[in-house]
């Protein structure tokens, strides 16, 4: 369960002051998929950024399972979100350097409550998962776009985290690819009841979203499920 | 810092230098090696002369130990009582004395001033090689009257023309010759050139050599009386104890007792002192080319990989391990930097001791201990560890939103 209540943030440059989230309140309900929507520049990736714990508010607060994570120090917030939460990126954003495998355990590899062989377990059996254990030793460069999608969805999953934050998965993939990335985490929500935030511009994307939020200049202007947007 | 954060900063650092660029990794440890090697290169060398100067010096001046006359004396008085007392000491292997004087040497139409030095030759052989540097002839014997042994500079080429000479010679005396010594004080007389030796010491290769009883009939002062005792000590037994152990048998009322090293730290003390300065430079010069190299490769890969370290930040990668990648990745190219800066090191001192850089007063070889290595690599290693934290530190404390976003 997540809880917003009136989030800003202001981003200052010299005179200016852009006021990317304009007072938000929003409730996220445990196994929700919910959808971020909204043009550029509406506000999407900051609001996804704060409840990733990745960027601090300038007002107000976010609860996330009964913790209000404003409280928590720089250490604290590494180990909640290596705990918690997992995230996939625009840009895929896996380790140039490490296999397939490398980068998927490497989140596993950190959890005190995890031996060698769960990692190892729990990495293979989400690379299953995105079938794409016949490639665990290769780089990710020798893999294509929608493949490394796949990885740095199966990196997230590892820890099997509450929450799933998705900052437009699909933006740099074919409509194929971007089907196959939804298809797995609508897998993953009705398997695991995980909570997913997804930020997303495509429309038809809407089709596998429990409820929507719209932004505009950083306002949530829409609220509803499934397409049929209510206030 | 948990052992399972290590072991993650330690594969990410590993799998960097493994996948990453190559060249850059080679020529990053190149560099440490160099530098290595140019931080050793110059102080081992200097050592290199050091030794070999004391070696010579030991070989053919003093010994271990040189008993001189007291300040005001001409001579070591009471040689056989004083000989017999220092050789009957324990570690002593043997003190033999010396007697020189200067004189003019003839031969046909040559005329050279040289110093003649007088010795005991079964008991020089205890103190010095020289015996083994015959180059033609032989050594002398204890009986020998009227035999003389030259050093082959002393005794010339005849092929070469006396305006063309580097060193002034008697223009090519071989063994068997009768050359004529002037001792100057009215003594003057013929000897039959006995051997020809060459040691590689100037001072010993410009001189000759008679036995001590011929000196005795040159200048009867020679009998009772020494120029120097040299002492010899036994494997195992240091210059200071034989000089203590002298000094405290009483040798020090007839003469001055000094070790090799305390003449050579009076004569040599501002050679070293210039050497230290050198020795210095050369180092710190090392170290900042080390530590500024380092400094930059870590630096642009830091900066390169800006985008990913906020990534691995944002999926739960505490900022301890970012730190620590980098830093691992300095630790792994110092160490192989620094395993081939020894091993350089290790081929140059294998090259020069078979072919040394030569001069008459010395030669050079790189005189490098276990002990120089260690100390060089563990500086070098800190250097680089230094170089490397820095940049690693400041990259890994930058905030995630500035780090995502470049
Ligand atoms: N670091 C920043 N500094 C200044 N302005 C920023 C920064 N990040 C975002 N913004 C601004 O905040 C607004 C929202 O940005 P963003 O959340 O990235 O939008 P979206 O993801 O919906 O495209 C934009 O006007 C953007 O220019
Ligand atoms: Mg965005």
């Amino acid at each position: 369960m997540i809880e917003i209540s009136e989030l800003r943030k202001t981003y200052r440059m010299g005179d200016v002051e852009v006021n990317a989230l304009d007072g938000i309140n929003l409730e996220i309900a445990k196994g929700e998929f919910l959808g971020i929507m909204g043009a550029s520049g509406s506000g999407k990736t900051t609001l996804l950024h704060m409840l990733g714990l990745l960027d601090e508010p300038t007002s107000g607060k976010i609860t996330i399972d009964d913790v209000d994570v404003g409280r928590l120090n720089d250490y604290e917030k590494t180990q909640f979100r290596l705990y918690k939460l997992g995230y996939v990126f625009q840009d895929y954003a896996l380790v140039p350097d490490l296999t397939v495998m490398e980068n998927v355990s490497l989140p596993a590899m950190l959890r005190l409550d995890r031996t060698d062989e769960q990692t190892q377990a729990g990495s293979f059996e989400v690379l299953q998962k995105i079938g794409l254990c016949d490639r665990r030793d290769h780089l990710p460069r020798e893999l294509s776009g929608g493949q490394q999608q796949r990885v740095s969805i199966a990196r997230a999953m590892v820890n099997k985290p509450d929450i799933l934050f998705a900052d437009e998965p699909c933006a740099n993939l074919d409509s194929e690819n971007s089907r196959l990335v939804l298809e797995l985490f609508k897998e993953i929500n009705e398997e695991f009841h995980q909570t997913i935030v997804m930020v997303s511009h495509e429309d038809w994307h809407k089709n596998y979203f429990h409820r929507i939020i719209k932004l505009k200049d950083g306002k949530i202007v829409s609220d509803g499920t499934n397409g049929s947007s209510a206030h | 810092m948990g052992k399972k954060e290590l072991k993650v900063a330690f594969l990410l650092a590993l799998r960097s230098l493994q996948r990453g660029s190559r060249s850059s990794v080679i020529l990053t440890i190149l560099i440490i090696g160099m530098c290595f090697t140019n931080m050793i290169f110059l102080p081992s060398m200097f050592n290199g002369i050091g030794q070999s100067i004391t070696r010579q010096v030991v070989d053919y001046e003093v010994g271990n130990v040189l008993v001189s006359p007291k300040s005001g004396d001409k001579y070591v008085a009471d040689i056989h009582a004083t000989l017999d007392l220092i050789n009957g000491m324990p570690g002593v292997e043997r003190a033999t004395p010396h007697f020189t004087k200067g004189a003019t040497l003839k031969y046909r139409q040559r005329v050279l001033g040289v110093s003649v030095r007088a010795i005991s030759p079964n008991d020089e052989k205890f103190i010095s090689p020289l015996y083994t540097k015959m180059v033609a002839g032989s050594y002398l014997g204890d009986a020998d009257i009227g035999e003389v042994i030259i050093g082959r500079p002393v005794a010339g080429d005849a092929s070469i023309r006396q305006e063309d000479e580097f060193q002034a010679s008697l223009g090519g005396v071989r063994v068997g010759d009768s050359i004529t010594i002037d001792y100057g004080n009215g003594y003057v007389k013929d000897y039959r050139v006995k051997g020809i030796y060459f040691t590689g010491w100037s001072q010993a290769d410009s001189a000759v050599y008679v036995t001590y009883t011929d000196m005795a009939l040159v200048d009867p002062k020679a009998l009772d009386n020494a120029e120097s005792i040299t002492v010899k000590a036994k494997p195992g037994y240091s210059e200071k104890f034989i000089k203590n152990e002298l000094l405290a048998y009483g040798v020090g009322g007839s003469g001055k007792v000094q070790t090799t090293a305390d003449l050579l730290s009076k004569s040599m003390g501002r050679a070293l002192q210039s050497f230290a300065i050198i020795n210095m430079v050369s180092l710190v010069v090392s170290i900042i080319i080390t530590t500024v190299v380092l400094f930059i490769v870590i630096t642009i890969k830091t900066l390169s990989s800006r985008k990913q370290i906020g990534i691995l930040k944002a999926i739960g990668v505490d900022k301890e391990v970012i730190m620590h990648n980098y830093g691992f990745q300095v630790i792994i190219l110092g160490i192989l930097g620094i395993i081939l800066g020894i091993f350089l090191t290790l081929i140059l001192a294998a090259y020069m001791a078979v072919n040394p850089i030569v001069t008459p007063e010395w030669s050079a070889t790189l005189y490098v201990t276990p002990l120089d290595l260690f100390i060089n690599s563990v500086i070098l290693f800190i250097a680089a560890v230094v170089a490397g934290y820095v940049p690693a530190y400041q990259i890994s404390r930058e905030d995630i939103q500035t780090a995502m976003r470049s």
